[in-house]
């Protein structure tokens, strides 16, 4: 159904936006490297992706003149998501450029604020890739590599936004929400990988995790059996 | 400031350091209040008082932050910790101020301050179309945070509480970046550009402003006489007054550059007194030119006379509020019942609010129509190019690319044909005047 494949992949998005802004949110304090520029990068690349999917999968839906009302607000009511969800992606990534300016990981006199904050960004970004592990394969000045490509990512994002409201005719104030205020205390917050989207995403293998748990799981049993075995024996024998 | 703040974390010379313990908890990179008060007076040979007195100030800009106690945002000069916050830019819109607010209602499970809590309300109204995501937003950004350490994720809400206290203080707090009786509120924030005017170290200002800046430029390069040269011809070199009869207020076929200029911005639009009738022309096919009239009330109240401004202020009622009224203006109630608040106690900003209202509208809604409309469309064809006037060609001089060379291009062309280029302006000028004065 195509309302459940917009959906899913608009949470998609909406994941990966809020990692993102997690991950900018660390930029200049004393847990930034040059993995989570990385991880900054590979995560933008990932919601880009994603937005463009969604822009695409969207406006065959409201280009489509044969669908019923209740879709089509349905529909419009997606797009309005999208598009704010863009926005607070370009809001992020010029912050990023604005700090990733400032704090330059190479140069001589590193002066990184100290913020109190010591551990990585490693589950947040695996959460952002929908990967168990996450790679770090780039070279050491990703930091200054990567600010050019970020200029000409904003730029591309802004020109994407201005062609989307020109050709897209939905007006804001006939798109009424769903949910009433409060409405986000009623749904339990569930940790771990959501797997809503990973309908068109590759997916990681997770072989290596599952036989690391395997192994855990066998010793602990082994070891609960020595000590039944072990607690048989002190009783037969006193 | 920021040198201030840089010196402060300098490992050599900077404030000793001290670990902060929560329970089991140990986080780093934490201090007193009387470190940072004994640090600056011996740093900067100045008296106990003053320290105090700046150290306050650091804290209220929101530079450093209180660990306990964090509601208030105050230097005490005792056992107190503080932590330094990284200062990042307040472009902050409503729709991250219903995210933050939404995640501070999950996490507290609905038990927010009463004014954070009228905000919530308030901005469930403002944004309701885009409700639906600020729900999604905070329940997935508060699972992001869950994958760190239990450690770094007391400081980041550490961090966003004072962060937010700063940039949003409550109702009736001492407000650090207090702005005059001006429009503050934008309800349209891509790149909002406010500051305070005290420094920050990442010259986030300059940033935004250079960047929307350099935009402007390149948009208006091919519009700008002095830059790219005029059509028909620079009236002050070659004495020829075309360009001004043929860009004139009202005249009935416009140039192409000017009908193009229309869409580069709605204010453009408005203020080019032909493009002005063009609009409200269009907006009288749709049945709402009387935004625009309002809108234009509006502004003539704003910068009119002062003694002048209750009885327009009793002709803007009478035309456009009262219901039932000729040229009613649809503005919501909430609005409307402030704006006739308002009216009881005239000044010159009272119709703001609805002057703002009014101007989003028709910048949202009626201009991009107008954009596509064919009224617009048919201008833009009608629109003329205008021919270069010619030039006799002497045999000593170089052809110039328009009859009126504009100083940035003969800046370029350099130093080896500095000299014909000097023999040739005044020449090319002579030459215009003879063959106006042959025509």
């Amino acid at each position: 159904m195509g309302k459940e494949e917009c959906r899913a992949l608009l949470e998609a998005l909406n994941k990966v936006a809020a990692c993102y802004r997690h991950l900018v949110v660390t930029i200049g304090g004393t847990s930034d490297s040059q993995n989570l520029r990385e991880e900054l990068k590979k995560t933008r690349k990932k919601a880009q992706d994603l937005a463009v999917a969604n822009r695409n999968k969207l406006t065959v839906f409201l280009k489509d003149k044969t669908i019923s009302k209740d879709d089509r607000v349905e529909y419009e009511r997606l797009w309005v998501i999208f598009t704010t969800c863009m926005e607070i992606l370009e809001v992020d990534m010029r912050k990023a450029l604005e700090m990733g300016q400032e704090f330059q990981l190479n140069a001589p006199k590193r002066n990184l604020i100290q913020t109190g904050m010591s551990g990585g960004t490693t589950g947040v970004a695996a959460r952002a890739m929908s990967a168990q592990n996450m790679k770090y394969e780039a070279d050491s000045n990703i930091d200054v590599v990567d600010l050019k490509d970020l200029e000409n990512e904003i730029n591309q994002v802004g020109e994407m936004m201005m062609e989307m409201e020109m050709k897209v005719n939905v007006p804001n104030w006939t798109v009424e929400a769903k949910q009433d205020p409060g409405a986000e205390l009623q749904s339990t917050i569930s940790v771990g990988a959501s797997s809503v989207g990973m309908i068109s995403l590759n997916e990681q293998n997770k072989s290596v995790c599952d036989i690391t748990r395997l192994l855990a799981g066998i010793i602990f049993t082994a070891v609960l059996i020595i000590a039944v075995v072990l607690a048989v024996l002190v009783i037969q024998l006193s | 400031m920021e040198r201030v703040i840089l010196a402060m974390q300098d490992p050599n010379v900077g404030i000793k350091m001290r670990n902060q313990r929560l329970l089991i908890t140990v986080i780093p990179h934490a201090m007193t209040g009387n470190d940072i008060v004994e640090w600056l007076i011996q740093r900067f040979s100045i008296t106990e008082e003053e320290a105090l007195h700046l150290g306050n100030l650091i804290v209220k800009y929101g530079y450093i932050y209180p660990l306990k106690d964090a509601k208030t945002l105050v230097l005490k000069a005792d056992e107190s910790p503080y932590r330094f916050q990284v200062m990042k830019s307040p472009t902050i819109s409503n729709l991250i101020t219903a995210i933050y607010l939404a995640k501070k209602n999950i996490r507290k499970q609905g038990d927010l301050i009463d004014y954070e809590r009228d905000a919530y309300n308030l901005l469930h109204k403002r944004i309701n179309h885009t409700w639906d995501f600020v729900v999604m937003q905070a329940r997935e950004q508060l699972r992001a945070s869950k994958q760190r350490r239990k450690a770094d994720r007391i400081v980041l809400d550490c961090q966003e509480q004072a962060y937010w206290l700063v940039n949003r203080p409550p109702p009736g707090a001492f407000d650090v970046l207090e702005r005059g009786p001006e429009r503050g509120n934008c309800l349209n924030s891509r790149v909002q550009m406010r500051g305070p005017s005290v420094a920050y170290i990442f010259n986030n200002e300059t940033f935004a402003f250079s960047g929307s800046f350099f935009k402007h430029c390149e948009q208006y390069q091919v519009h700008d006489p002095i830059m790219s040269g005029c059509l028909p011809s620079n009236p002050w070199i070659t004495d020829d007054t075309m360009y001004w009869t043929m860009n004139a207020d009202l005249v009935a076929t416009p140039t192409k550059m000017r009908v193009e200029r229309w869409a580069f911005s709605f204010m453009e639009l408005i203020r080019d007194p032909l493009g002005h009738n063009e609009f409200v022309h269009f907006l009288e096919k749709e049945f709402s030119a009387e935004n625009l009239s309002f809108w234009e009330a509006c502004e003539d109240v704003r910068y009119g006379e002062y003694s002048k401004i209750p009885e327009k202020l009793e002709n803007i009622y009478q035309q456009f509020l009262v219901p039932g009224a000729s040229k009613w203006v649809n503005i919501d109630s909430k609005t409307m019942d402030r704006t006739l608040q308002g009216i009881k106690a005239p000044h010159r900003y009272v119709m703001d609010d609805a002057q703002m209202h009014i101007y989003f509208l028709m910048k949202k809604d009626s201009y991009p129509r107008y954009l596509k409309s064919d009224l617009y469309k048919n201008m833009l064809a009608k629109a003329i190019v205008p021919q270069e006037t010619k030039k006799s060609v002497f045999p000593f001089m170089r052809r110039q690319r328009h009859s009126s060379p504009s100083p940035a291009l003969t800046a370029h062309s350099g130093e080896d044909d500095g000299k014909s280029k000097s023999a040739g302006s005044p020449g090319g000028a002579v030459a215009a005047t003879i063959t106006q004065v042959e025509e």
